[in-house]
């Protein structure tokens, strides 16, 4: 087991280091660069040249690179041009707020989505399980920003439960009680919403697991054998249907740094979706390839756990 | 500082408009300079409320923003314009101005010019002081020249047009420690400031002219950090000093700012408690406004205007922007080594005739009432929006007439062949580039409006790239000249200082057409010349240019825009003019202690 996670660790940096050679190509192949942003009749282009130049945006892109890779090794990511701040401390303060609320949201979706997921299955063609399939289809239909929006609205400006933006609310005194309060009460909406949002697929998969598993030999065999329903139901059926959800966990823990463009613009919530996007179209070269290489580590490693957490719960795919 | 959010308007994504600002001082939305006379839909700047005020109160703005913003809370650091309007109540420009951006002297510091010595002399008013109590020095406006101009710093507001300050290039080369052209005769704890330039300009008396800074720093809060660390560090970040009405208190990053009152400042205490101004996404921001969650909205988006015009308790003020969009005619190149435009004699575009027809066959008014709603676009005239008062002229400019546009090109020799489309005078298939912009929803439509309109008149126009291209890619194209652009449609953001040397000149990159005449660098130079010091020479000489810039149509004006903010009904003496009329923080109050609903 040990082995095999080392192995695969060794793995990872070949497949980091092409990851960061591409997309750093990729990235400076965009058309215009940081500094396009800033024409206007009153800024000097030939000021503007001279920051380019010092920014070493002239060099060619394999010196670059092994500039920036140096620096990496010595933790520094370079500066965000648009933020004019160091990169670490700017995707660590976007990822702390992401990782709270996407880990919110994935607790609101796995404990709404397994209950209803299980009683669709259990009680396959019933009244409940009509309700629940046109509940999945619904959510499914929708646009996300549609039922975001609509959430917001509703929840936030005619009830007025929740506050409407930002992370924090301005009044707050950080490292206060009513600061945490403050915080929590601001990640509420936009988690249960994109909770919800997320709930359609885990409910399907699940509903699906639990009818093929019903129909199973192990299951009719244990049934014959006069294990009580309600062990049949537990042992056999449950923990074989939550095995293609145990699958995509290592991604679900590791995606919590992912961020959401929707949620975040909608909610004006700060997170690493956003960041992504706009260092994109500001061409912040150092945000974008710090990014994508920190988020392509993470799909890595979300694999990697995927499959540690699955030899657990599965030891017919434990693998030596 | 009024180098105004330039391409804010240009249509792009919101979250790309961002970049595309103002790289000068502050924005004059918020508090300086002109009443305008306004010549399009007319809104009123000012709501006047005759309730009696009551004590203190907090004012609540929202800012129509789908990103977090940057926090660069310095005058000499920030380069988006998204910034200007969150540090807008704390950060006031040294000098006042009317409404035309002209000095006008009663603000915190005093110019007056001298251009037989060539000199500009500043004298800081006794009272003012930065929030901390400190009194504002010449040495704080000197510091504000350092931190732009010292080879560590990392900003872009380093010009042209400010190394005509003598021996600033020097210090920026490092050759000097001391900016020799900045004097001190009263000492750097004095009042005084004596800036000695290599040439005076006519638009030196303009607000927003790059020839020198018009803001402050605090050297003592300040002296401390170096440069290079200086856009960085918590004193411009989290704790910024300023000696505007309003001193910043608390700042969450990215989200919001609170302000309370600079207790030092010098033309009294402000009257409100507390002002507070944070991020609301463009998509929410007309129902934050229904209901009633701001005193004030900054930056609404116009395209939805239809959805947020008649929000009951609100009253709309509105001001025109220092803006215009043009189409513009690629005629050469810029030669980077001899940095001078260069024109092509056999450039498709070359021939007057054609780009007059071209503009001719648009049809701006339509594309305005029908993509902008109530009048917030109208079709410009000249390349000097209105708002330049005596500056801008009144000449009849392109407007759609198919008739005149067809006439000629048929004189000019472009002649229609079977299939309806004309060939160039040669006989050759004439197939023309158009570059545009994506961004806005109606970006597209406008730009499929605009070839059916060339259609009409016979000439082949399609899409560079077969697509609408995004603002880095666009001006990637326009500015290094690509074969693949012949003509294009964009928007500058002005400065309040008018002349248009850096946009048009034969020596300017931004020459996007790279139009070179003798006869337009003889009008242009003599709108700076020195001839006119004297206004009104400068005001014919305007006029003789714009004339001559519509007759040559290489780059044709397409609109004017106006901004519209929502306020409420309870926020007393809020002014949306440019100039000293507009926004004195300072005397804002409210009527009520919530929002006006009706």
């Amino acid at each position: 087991m040990w082995k095999t996670i080392l192995r695969r660790f060794l793995v990872m940096i070949p497949q980091l280091i092409l990851l960061s050679v591409m997309v750093f190509v990729l990235a400076k192949m965009m058309p215009g660069d940081p500094f396009t942003g800033l024409i206007t009749p009153q800024t000097d282009p030939a000021h503007i040249a001279q920051l380019r130049a010092q920014a070493g945006l002239n060099d060619p892109w394999w010196t670059q690179y092994f500039r920036w890779v140096a620096n990496l090794f010595q933790g520094d990511m370079g500066q965000s041009y648009a933020f004019k701040r160091p990169v670490t401390g700017l995707i660590g303060d976007r990822a702390v707020n992401t990782f709270w609320l996407s880990l919110v949201t994935l607790i609101v979706a796995y404990t709404v989505a397994i209950p209803l997921g299980v009683i669709a299955g259990r009680f396959e063609d019933s009244m409940r399980d009509k309700v629940i399939q046109v509940y999945t289809f619904v959510l499914l239909a929708v646009p996300s920003f549609v039922f975001l929006l609509f959430a917001l609205l509703l929840f936030g400006y005619v009830l007025e439960w929740f506050p409407t933006s930002g992370y924090v609310s301005l009044e707050a005194d950080p490292g206060t009680f009513g600061y945490f309060l403050s915080r929590i009460q601001h990640i509420l909406l936009p988690a249960i919403t994109a909770g919800l949002l997320s709930t359609s697929g885990t409910i399907q998969y699940l509903r699906a697991g639990v009818i093929d598993n019903t129909n199973e030999d192990f299951v009719r065999t244990a049934r014959s054998k006069g294990v009580p329903e309600r062990v049949v139901f537990s042992k056999h059926i449950l923990r074989n249907s939550l095995l293609p959800i145990a699958a995509f966990m290592g991604n679900s823990i590791t995606g919590l740094l992912g961020g959401s463009i929707f949620v975040e613009t909608i909610f004006s919530y700060q997170g690493m979706g956003q960041l992504f996007i706009s260092s994109i179209g500001t061409r912040d070269y150092s945000v974008i390839t710090a990014l994508t290489l920190l988020f392509g580590f993470l799909t890595l490693l979300g694999n990697l756990l995927s499959d540690i957490i699955m030899s657990i719960v599965d030891p017919r795919i434990r693998v030596e | 500082m009024k180098k105004k959010s330039a391409f804010g308007y240009v249509t792009l994504t919101a979250a790309l408009s961002i970049l595309l600002v103002a790289c000068g001082g502050k924005s004059d939305t918020s508090k300086n300079t002109s009443s305008t006379t306004t010549k399009s839909v007319s809104f009123a700047t000012a709501y006047k409320s005759d309730k009696a005020a009551i004590k203190g109160g907090t004012m609540k703005i929202g800012v129509a923003i789908d990103q977090p913003f940057k926090g660069v809370f310095s005058e000499q650091y920030y380069d988006d314009a998204y910034d200007a309007d969150f540090m807008g109540p704390a950060a006031e420009s040294l000098f006042s101005t009317d409404s035309e951006f002209k000095f006008t002297n009663d603000g915190a510091a005093s110019i007056k010019f001298d251009n037989d010595a060539k000199t500009a002399t500043i004298k800081i008013k006794d009272n003012v002081k930065w929030s901390d109590g400190q009194p504002v020095t010449a040495k704080d406006y000197e510091f504000a020249y350092e931190q732009v101009a010292n080879k560590d710093s990392d900003t872009s507001r380093l010009t042209g047009a400010l190394l005509n300050l003598e021996g600033l290039e020097e210090y920026n080369a490092g050759k000097s420690d001391k900016i020799s052209g900045l004097e001190m005769p009263d000492g750097e704890n004095g009042k005084t400031v004596v800036l000695h330039f290599k040439e005076m300009k006519p638009g030196f008396t303009q607000s927003g002219n790059g020839y020198f800074l018009e803001s402050a720093a605090p050297y003592h809060y300040l002296k401390d950090v170096a440069f290079k660390d200086m856009v960085k560090s918590d004193k411009i970040r989290k704790h910024p000093l300023f000696f505007g009405p309003f001193a910043i208190s608390k700042i969450v990053a990215g989200q919001s700012v609170e302000f309370t009152p600079n207790k030092y400042y010098y033309k009294g205490v402000a009257k409100l408690d507390k002002i507070t101004m944070e991020v609301v996404s463009t998509s929410t921001a007309a129902a934050a406004l229904k209901n009633h969650k701001y005193d004030t909205v900054l930056k609404m988006p116009t395209t939805t205007y239809d959805n947020w015009k008649k929000v009951p308790g609100y009253v709309n003020l509105g001001k025109e922007e220092l803006y215009y969009s043009y189409m513009g005619f690629k005629l050469g190149k810029f030669d980077k080594k001899k940095n001078i435009n260069v024109m092509d004699k056999n450039a498709k575009m070359n021939n007057k005739s054609l780009r007059q027809a071209m503009a001719y066959a648009l049809n701006e008014d339509e594309v305005n009432n029908k993509f902008y709603a109530g009048g917030l676009r109208t079709t410009a005239n000249t390349l000097i929006p209105p708002i330049f008062g005596k500056f801008h002229s009144n000449a009849k400019g392109y407007t759609l007439n198919l008739d005149k546009a067809n006439k000629l090109l048929d004189k000019a020799g472009y002649k229609k062949g079977k299939d309806g489309y004309r060939t160039d005078p040669d006989g050759k298939k004439l197939t023309i580039n158009f570059a545009a912009m994506s961004g806005s929803e109606a970006a597209e439509a406008i730009a499929q409006n605009n070839i059916q309109q060339w259609k009409k008149i016979g000439l082949r126009v399609q899409l560079t790239s077969g697509r609408l291209l995004d603002f880095n890619n666009f001006y990637d194209k326009v500015q290094n000249d690509t074969k693949d652009v012949d003509v294009f449609t964009g928007a500058w953001g002005v400065s309040s200082e008018p002349s248009p040397a850096d946009l048009y000149s034969a020596a300017a990159p931004y020459n996007f057409s790279r139009f070179v005449s003798d006869e337009n660098t003889k009008l242009l130079d003599d709108i700076d010349s020195e001839a006119s010091l004297d206004e009104a020479h400068r005001v014919e000489a305007f006029k003789k240019w714009q004339d001559y810039a519509l007759d040559q149509a290489y780059v044709v004006p397409l609109q004017y825009s106006m901004t519209v903010s929502p306020v409420n009904k309870r926020v007393k003496n809020y002014n949306v003019s440019y100039g000293s009329e507009g926004t004195q923080w300072q005397d804002i109050q409210l009527t009520a202690d919530s929002p006006a609903t009706k």
